[in-house]
């Protein structure tokens, strides 16, 4: 008898857009507590798979469900999903202060998250500065604090890391694992592969919409054939792998 | 969510800086105004005009908010897109629409904020009026607070279609230029009347924005009037919740968004349909004298004219602003049939000989006449009942002329030029300034 599934469960997710397929059958699972880093090259699909994921983009077949209930509706992936987009600039107009009481507010977090977080994030100092006065590393610790500081289940961040200088990357995963000891699970997507072998529990390698490889970076290796090497090294030799096996298909 | 809207909508260098180029504008009409209206005062001081020729609401109010109607028109929509729009534009529209998992809050905040931008307009035209005041003229309450209220109205109704264009496009460039091409259709209604190749969009002059607003302006408070453009700004919010709303399947969202622009279209027709209006001007001006009044309602039987007169005839439109417009006033039942809509436009000189012709049914009876004269056409209707004509006495309006000359007229000018614009261009600076810490 198979267990009750507690996590987030995605199968068979596919995205269509001009004709072409960005996303194939992408299927993956997110357990309660644990952080997923989508990786792949540039196109990959990292950032349609968060957003089909979360619901901003129609998937053309599977389905996204959570504790064995599909969501479908708006209020139904509300309750589960908390999303940062890649890119996002919170509004230039609206101080800090506004803007993180405006995340408490809906996010309805734990006793004593939003106060971890704003430490955590270094935000104090901030907090009278408006959205338009920040620099593109501190919109990122803002937008980072909107969707961490929440009590849904599921974070979702498209590139959380991208921005940070390198005394920054020391803290920043640290405040992300705090949030998956606490239960939160964590599907980002990360462009460095330092990055995501320093936070990831497990991988999920993307190559043109397709999964190449799914697991932890142990099971990465043995994936690729390798016994050790960092990730950056698993990853090319997967691509390799997969490219040759691409060109040895086509007629 | 209401700081956050606030602060979007209020600390926008844009809100402030089209607040204050509608304050030049307004400024602008309001000085022309009290120009005319001086010079007219001078003549009524010589003797050459009468006194009670100077009434207000048409010489200084109406030119003042004609200013605030073209400044809302071209720069509301601009203003009233941005809430929804920059969301998109800077991609947290998304994120915030999961955070607050309501559509309909979401939309309804963007409204919020659109309404006040576009509504930072209103000050300009209340202070100058206040202005107009202080400097002894006279405003009567309820008659100016008739066409501000309307144009509160159509401020909604911009805020409302800048929020639904936002809605349903990606930028704000683009829900700007749609909401402009909406208001410069409504433009294009009105000037169907003067411009032969528009004529075939004269059927719908009662979707015209200025045919609603018209009598208002004139200090009538007329139900169908506010209800319609209430109707119109529901209609476009629920147009904007729809687009809001990500999910559905596109042929899904565009067919209820058809739905809902079907369902604001017989809303609004119902709504102008309503018959109730009061007239609330200073001595009741829009309104047949009050004996005429009495009269009418105390005639037994329904009223109801068949004018045969083209849609396109001047005479008609002089026709139901001179005299059916006031028998509505005193007689909101009165039906009016314009038997020739329906035909096909005649070639000159091929109009019949009872072309022109007015038949005033009083119950079941009748009479017919060629006259548009008010006096004529309310006496026929006396006559057809069998009651004799009543007294045409009207209420004596005594008439407000006052000149501005002088050092009054230099402050006046200072202050719609200089002073009230940027007034609000520094107040818009103090808002939106930076104030970062080093």
């Amino acid at each position: 008898m198979s267990a009750e599934p507690t996590g987030l469960r995605v199968e068979g997710l596919s995205c269509r857009r001009s004709g072409r397929w960005i996303l194939d059958r992408v299927s993956f699972e997110l357990r309660p507590g644990e952080i997923v880093a989508v990786i792949g090259p540039n196109g990959a699909g990292k950032t349609t798979l968060l957003e089909a994921v979360v619901g901003i983009q129609r998937p053309a077949a599977g389905r996204v469900s959570f504790g064995g209930r599909a969501l479908r509706r708006l209020g139904e992936r509300a309750r589960v999903f908390s999303f940062m987009p890649d890119d996002a600039e919170p509004p230039a107009e609206v101080s800090v202060a506004a803007l993180l009481d405006h995340a408490v507010r809906y996010g309805r977090p734990p006793p004593g998250l939003a106060e971890a977080l704003r430490k955590g994030l270094d935000l104090q100092p901030l907090l009278r500065a408006r959205g338009g006065e920040l620099s593109r590393g501190e919109r990122r610790r803002v937008a980072l604090f909107a969707a961490l500081c929440t009590s849904r289940p599921v974070v979702v961040l498209d590139e959380p890391l991208g921005t940070f200088d390198p005394l920054q990357l020391l803290a920043i995963p640290e405040v992300l694992r705090d949030r998956a000891r606490a239960g939160a699970s964590l599907l980002l997507s990360v462009h460095q592969m330092s990055d995501a072998e320093k936070i990831a529990d497990r991988l999920l390698l993307l190559r043109a919409g397709r999964v190449v490889a799914a697991g932890t970076l142990d099971e990465l290796r043995w994936a690729a054939g390798r016994s050790g090497g960092t990730l950056e090294q698993v990853f090319l030799a997967l691509l390799q792998a997969e490219q040759a096996r691409s060109e040895h298909a086509r007629p | 969510m209401l700081a956050r809207e606030l602060a979007i909508a209020l600390r926008s260098r844009l809100a402030w800086l089209q607040a204050a180029l509608s304050a030049l504008l307004i400024g602008h009409g309001f000085v022309l105004a009290v120009d005319l209206y001086s010079a007219g005062a001078r003549s009524a001081q010589a003797g050459t005009l009468m006194a009670r020729e100077f009434d207000p609401l048409l010489g200084i109010v109406r030119p003042t908010l004609g200013g605030l109607y073209l400044a809302v028109s071209l720069l509301g929509p601009l203003v009233a897109a941005r809430p929804l729009a920059i969301e998109k534009e800077r991609r947290t529209f998304h994120a915030l629409l999961l955070q607050t998992a309501s559509p309909a809050r979401l939309t309804g905040a963007k409204l919020l904020g659109a309404l006040l931008s576009a509504g930072l307009q209103l000050v300009a035209p209340v202070l100058l009026l206040l202005l107009w005041l202080a400097l002894g003229g006279h405003l009567a309450l309820g008659e100016t607070l008739v066409p501000l209220a309307g144009h509160a109205f159509y401020i909604l109704l911009i805020a409302a279609l800048g929020t639904a264009c936002a809605a349903w496009t990606r930028s704000l460039a683009q829900a700007a230029t749609t909401a402009l091409v909406l208001v410069a259709a409504s433009w294009a209604i009105d000037a169907a009347e003067g411009f032969a190749a528009l004529a075939w969009l004269g059927r719908a002059f009662d979707w015209s924005v200025t045919t609603h607003l018209g009598p208002l302006e004139h200090g009538v408070a007329a139900l169908d009037a506010g209800l319609w453009m209430l109707c119109a700004a529901g209609g476009l919010f629920a147009a904007a919740w729809i687009g809001v709303r990500s999910e559905g399947a596109p042929v899904r969202r565009g067919l209820a968004l058809a739905a809902v622009l079907a369902g604001t279209a017989g809303a609004c027709a119902l709504a102008h349909r309503l018959p109730w209006r009061f007239d609330l001007t200073e001595a009741h001006r829009q309104s047949l004298p009050p004996a005429a009044v009495a009269g009418l309602r105390a005639l037994g039987g329904p009223l109801r004219i068949e004018v045969y007169l083209d849609s396109d005839d001047a005479r008609r439109r002089q026709l139901e602003a001179d005299v059916l417009a006031k028998l509505r006033l005193a007689r909101p039942d009165l039906r009016v049939e314009d038997p020739l809509d329906g035909r096909e436009a005649p070639a000159e000189g091929e109009r019949d000989e009872g072309y022109g012709r007015l038949v005033l049914h009083v119950g079941a009876k009748h009479v017919e006449t060629y006259s548009t004269s008010r006096r004529e056409l309310v006496t026929l209707l006396f006559e057809a009942a069998g009651r004799p004509p009543p007294d045409w006495q009207q209420p004596e309006y005594p008439g407000y002329p006052l000149v501005i000359a002088g050092r009054a007229r230099t402050a006046l000018l200072l202050l719609a030029y200089a002073g009230l614009p940027g007034t609000l261009l520094l107040l818009g600076w103090l808002v939106t300034r930076s104030k970062r810490r080093s």
